[in-house]
């Protein structure tokens, strides 16, 4: 593939991500705004009066028309201006920079879970299909998919933290400030994550690789006397591998959704629980961030996932 | 769970307390005096917090939950006695002269953090700012106050538009925070994050929904206080969570902890447990403009109707004090001839609804939240009232949402299931909660004999006397049921093995400056 292909892929997806994100943290703000619930009342506080909460809406500009405080908020975010929290005044970039490591963190390592553990599971239970291997590993991956994270969440914490005490229970470290630390305490919601990943990876896998197996192709390649270690890992894993990187693509953008619950249950002051304190309050600007630095990641991922689609597969245009 | 003593003697103190009135109450002063002694100097605190704090200046925060990290940095110019909520002097003292003259007398040689001076200058400045700032959220606090002039270098004389006695409770909230006036005037508008105050402990960083630490003021001006070098909150709005950070050990105290969660500590090892009465009233608001809860009787039927002994047994594990007002048993200002009103009497009930017009039962709709506690109260409330043939139909939402349409324009539902959680005089949560126009009162109506009342109620500087107009409020919000009490909250808090000296307080938000680490 000659790279100016390569540099018209990623010009085109770049392009098509500005609607989206554009789209998307419209919508956003357009819930916000329709459901009942004003910011206006959390920062009236406690002995909020009719008066004061007309007077804090003025104040903030609430009270100016929809569009207007959506178009004063991309104005400034085009501009590189996030704004500030409404309620706490801390600035929207310097909340998502602290906030953004530890949620990525966590995710990464259960990704790395879901692949280390998923995959072979899911070869060893394609090449014998119909095996007692094969039974045993879609039980579990059935199981893996069905038990909630947060639920799992807990059982981990009751027994490898309050009972062994060999992992932190709750918090978050800095990974620039200690690496082994941060590692430490992200390892268990990591766990929690990775469950239903490493299931839905290995029974991905075993159904796109029994399917390569029992085609044409192999039977040719059968044929042709190659041994059967040969065929799987060498013909049957290439063939699988864009499906894969569907998974794992897909599994990505799950996991960055599920952290807002893995997130509470550890108190990791994550993305998650940015945004949902955040919603709580109508904060808009720091929502509005939230939704904005993870749309762009996932438009980000979609992007290196196309790239990776068109070098695995070149017929993939 | 090994302190289990110390929660008897706690609970037992206020029992004798509300038998013997304010006789005790001499007695128990002397208990800070006695920690004091064996308390021991150093240690850094780490607490495991219920929510972010709204802001860290006192004048533009709301929550109520802010108070205890709040304090920990600003000192206010009155205070109160753990127990009972009696005013005592803070940073100053006061005295009115006149009905319609207070006087400030500032404790001499007390500095902000920066070094500024805390004199009448600087108190005046944050009254005045506090009155007219038009970010400050404390405006209605001191409505009453015409002017603030300075009559000395460390005397503050406040001349009101009508007598308010309410002031001394009034400056041990957020109105008497006092802020360093040189940093407010430096930061020009930007003052939520970069708190300067008098307290014990001085800022040092804040990260959102993460954590806060403070570290000690080596120049506070209470000689050998405070005893902590410093405290660490983590912001953990998962009460559960922060329950499971003190058992694994990585926070030290964790506090305003649900019900449910009492076994939980009680099956840890190691863990104190904290148990005491608080002003945080589990309640019904009624809409009583319109139909049909502008029939007393109606009210009424529903206060017969709650069985408030097995409501505090079903959701609240015990741990809670049946209300049969706003106020606690071991309030100053408790009556206790209004609290025989509403005895639990479903016949009776039913028999008002019938003179109302409501033959067949009634259909009421109602808003309550959607958080695991309140999901479980609103249950146990609909079997209850069912029993008398009142109909609840819930909706649940977040409290933003469900107590905005109650209470705010759009007036929906006819009850609310929520929670008044107090404050520090009760003419505060009259005023708030049924004075005609009041945003808690989502009618907006009250009756002119009650906005008397609740004027009087600031007139008179004597607590006894204070205390006479209070009972004739409580009769008259009680027996024309213009709301129903439920429940009073028990603060249920889990402390590590290390902290000594934590003492409850009765407005339910914990104070650290007893603690000392052992």
């Amino acid at each position: 593939m000659s790279l100016s292909r390569k540099r018209n892929i990623i010009v085109r997806r770049l392009l098509q991500a500005v609607p989206v994100i554009v789209l998307s943290t419209f919508i956003v703000f357009g819930l916000l705004k329709l459901v009942p619930g004003d910011v206006a009342v959390t920062l009236a506080g406690d002995n909020a009066s009719d008066e004061r909460i007309a007077e804090i809406q003025h104040i903030y500009g609430l009270d100016r028309p929809f569009l207007v405080q959506y178009g004063v908020w991309l104005w400034k975010a085009v501009q590189g201006d996030l704004s500030s929290s409404l309620v706490s005044s801390e600035s929207v970039l310097s909340s998502i920079e602290r906030c953004f490591p530890h949620t990525l963190l966590i995710v990464f390592l259960a990704m790395a879970m879901a692949l280390i553990i998923g995959i072979p599971l899911g070869i060893a239970a394609a090449s014998r299909p119909g095996s007692s291997t094969d039974g045993f590993v879609m039980t579990v991956a059935s199981l893996g998919v069905a038990i909630p994270n947060f639920w799992l969440g807990m059982l981990l914490v009751a027994f490898f933290a309050l009972d062994l005490n060999w992992l932190p229970a709750t918090g978050a470290v800095p990974i620039s400030e200690d690496f082994w630390g941060a590692i430490g305490h992200a390892i268990l919601p990591a766990c929690a994550l990775a469950a239903g990943g490493i299931a839905e990876v290995a029974r991905q896998l075993r159904s796109s690789l029994v399917e390569i197996m029992s085609s044409q192709q192999v039977r040719t390649l059968h044929a042709k006397g190659l041994s059967p270690s040969a065929i799987l890992w060498r013909h049957g894993l290439k063939n699988v591998s864009v499906n894969l990187l569907t998974v794992i693509s897909l599994l990505f953008n799950r996991m960055l959704a599920a952290t807002v619950v893995v997130e509470a249950v550890f108190a990791i002051p994550g993305m998650g629980n940015l945004i949902v304190n955040a919603a709580i309050h109508r904060d808009f600007p720091v929502v509005q961030g939230v939704v904005f630095a993870m749309v762009l990641i996932v438009v980000a991922l979609n992007l290196v996932t196309d790239v990776l689609y068109s070098i695995l597969d070149p017929r993939i245009r | 769970m090994t302190d289990a003593n110390r929660t008897t003697g706690i609970l037992s103190r206020r029992d004798i307390l509300a038998l013997a009135g304010g006789v005790s109450l001499a007695a128990m002063t002397n208990l800070p005096a006695f920690a004091q002694a064996a308390a021991k100097k150093g240690g850094v605190l780490k607490i495991a917090a219920p929510a972010n704090p709204s802001s860290l200046d006192p004048a533009t925060g709301g929550a109520g939950s802010d108070h205890s990290i709040l304090w920990t940095m600003y000192d206010t110019l009155v205070e109160w006695d753990y127990d009972t909520l009696k005013p005592k002097p803070g940073l100053a003292k006061w005295s009115y002269p006149n009905p319609k003259t207070m006087l400030l007398d500032i404790n001499p040689g007390i500095k902000f953090h920066d070094g500024t001076d805390l004199d009448a200058e600087a108190v005046k400045f944050n009254l005045e700012r506090n009155r007219q700032d038009p970010r400050s959220n404390v405006k209605a606090d001191l409505t009453s106050v015409e002017s603030v002039e300075v009559t000395g270098p460390l005397q503050v004389t406040l001349r009101l538009k009508n007598p308010d006695t309410a002031l001394p409770a009034i400056l041990s909230d957020r109105a008497g925070m006092m802020v360093s006036p040189t940093n407010i005037k430096a930061l020009n508008g930007d003052t939520n994050r970069k708190p300067v105050g008098a307290g014990p402990w001085k800022f040092v960083s804040w990260a959102d929904n993460a954590s806060i630490v403070v570290t000690r003021n080596e120049t506070y001006w209470r000689p050998g206080r405070p005893y902590l070098d410093g405290i660490e909150f983590a912001i953990i709005p998962e009460l559960a969570t922060a329950l499971r950070s003190v058992i694994a050990g990585e926070n030290d105290m964790s506090f305003s902890l649900p019900a449910r969660l009492k076994p939980v500590i009680d099956r840890a090892k190691n863990l104190q447990v904290v148990t005491a009465p608080t002003l945080y009233c589990i309640q019904l608001y009624f809409n009583y403009a319109r139909a049909p809860l502008n029939n007393v009787k109606v009210r009424q039927a529903v206060n017969f109707a709650l069985d408030r002994q097995a409501f505090v047994k079903a959701t609240m594990s015990g741990l809670g004090e049946p209300a049969t007002m706003t106020l606690p048993s071991s309030h100053w200002a408790y009556d206790k001839s209004v609290s025989t009103l509403y005895p639990h009497d479903p016949a009776k009930a039913r028999k008002l609804l019938a003179e109302a017009g409501f033959k067949n039962g009634l259909d009421l709709t109602i808003g309550g939240y959607n958080d695991q506690d309140s999901v479980r109260r609103s249950e146990v409330l609909q079997a209850q009232l069912g029993e008398a043939g009142i109909r609840l139909k819930f909706t649940r939402g977040t409290i933003a949402e469900i107590s905005g349409q109650f209470f705010a324009t759009e007036k929906k539902y006819d009850v609310l299931l929520s929670a008044w959680t107090g404050r520090p005089d009760p003419s505060m949560t009259y005023a708030l909660g049924f004075d005609k126009g009041a945003y808690y009162n989502a009618g907006r109506e009250a009756d002119p004999e009650l906005v008397k009342l609740i004027q009087q109620s600031r007139e008179s500087e004597d607590l006894t006397e204070r205390a006479a107009v209070f009972a004739k409020i409580q009769r008259f919000i009680m027996e024309n049921a213009l709301s129903a009490p439920i429940a009073f909250q028990y603060e249920l808090d889990a402390l590590g093995t290390k902290v000594k000296g934590y003492v409850p307080d009765l407005l339910g938000k914990p104070k650290f400056e007893n603690i000392n680490l052992a």
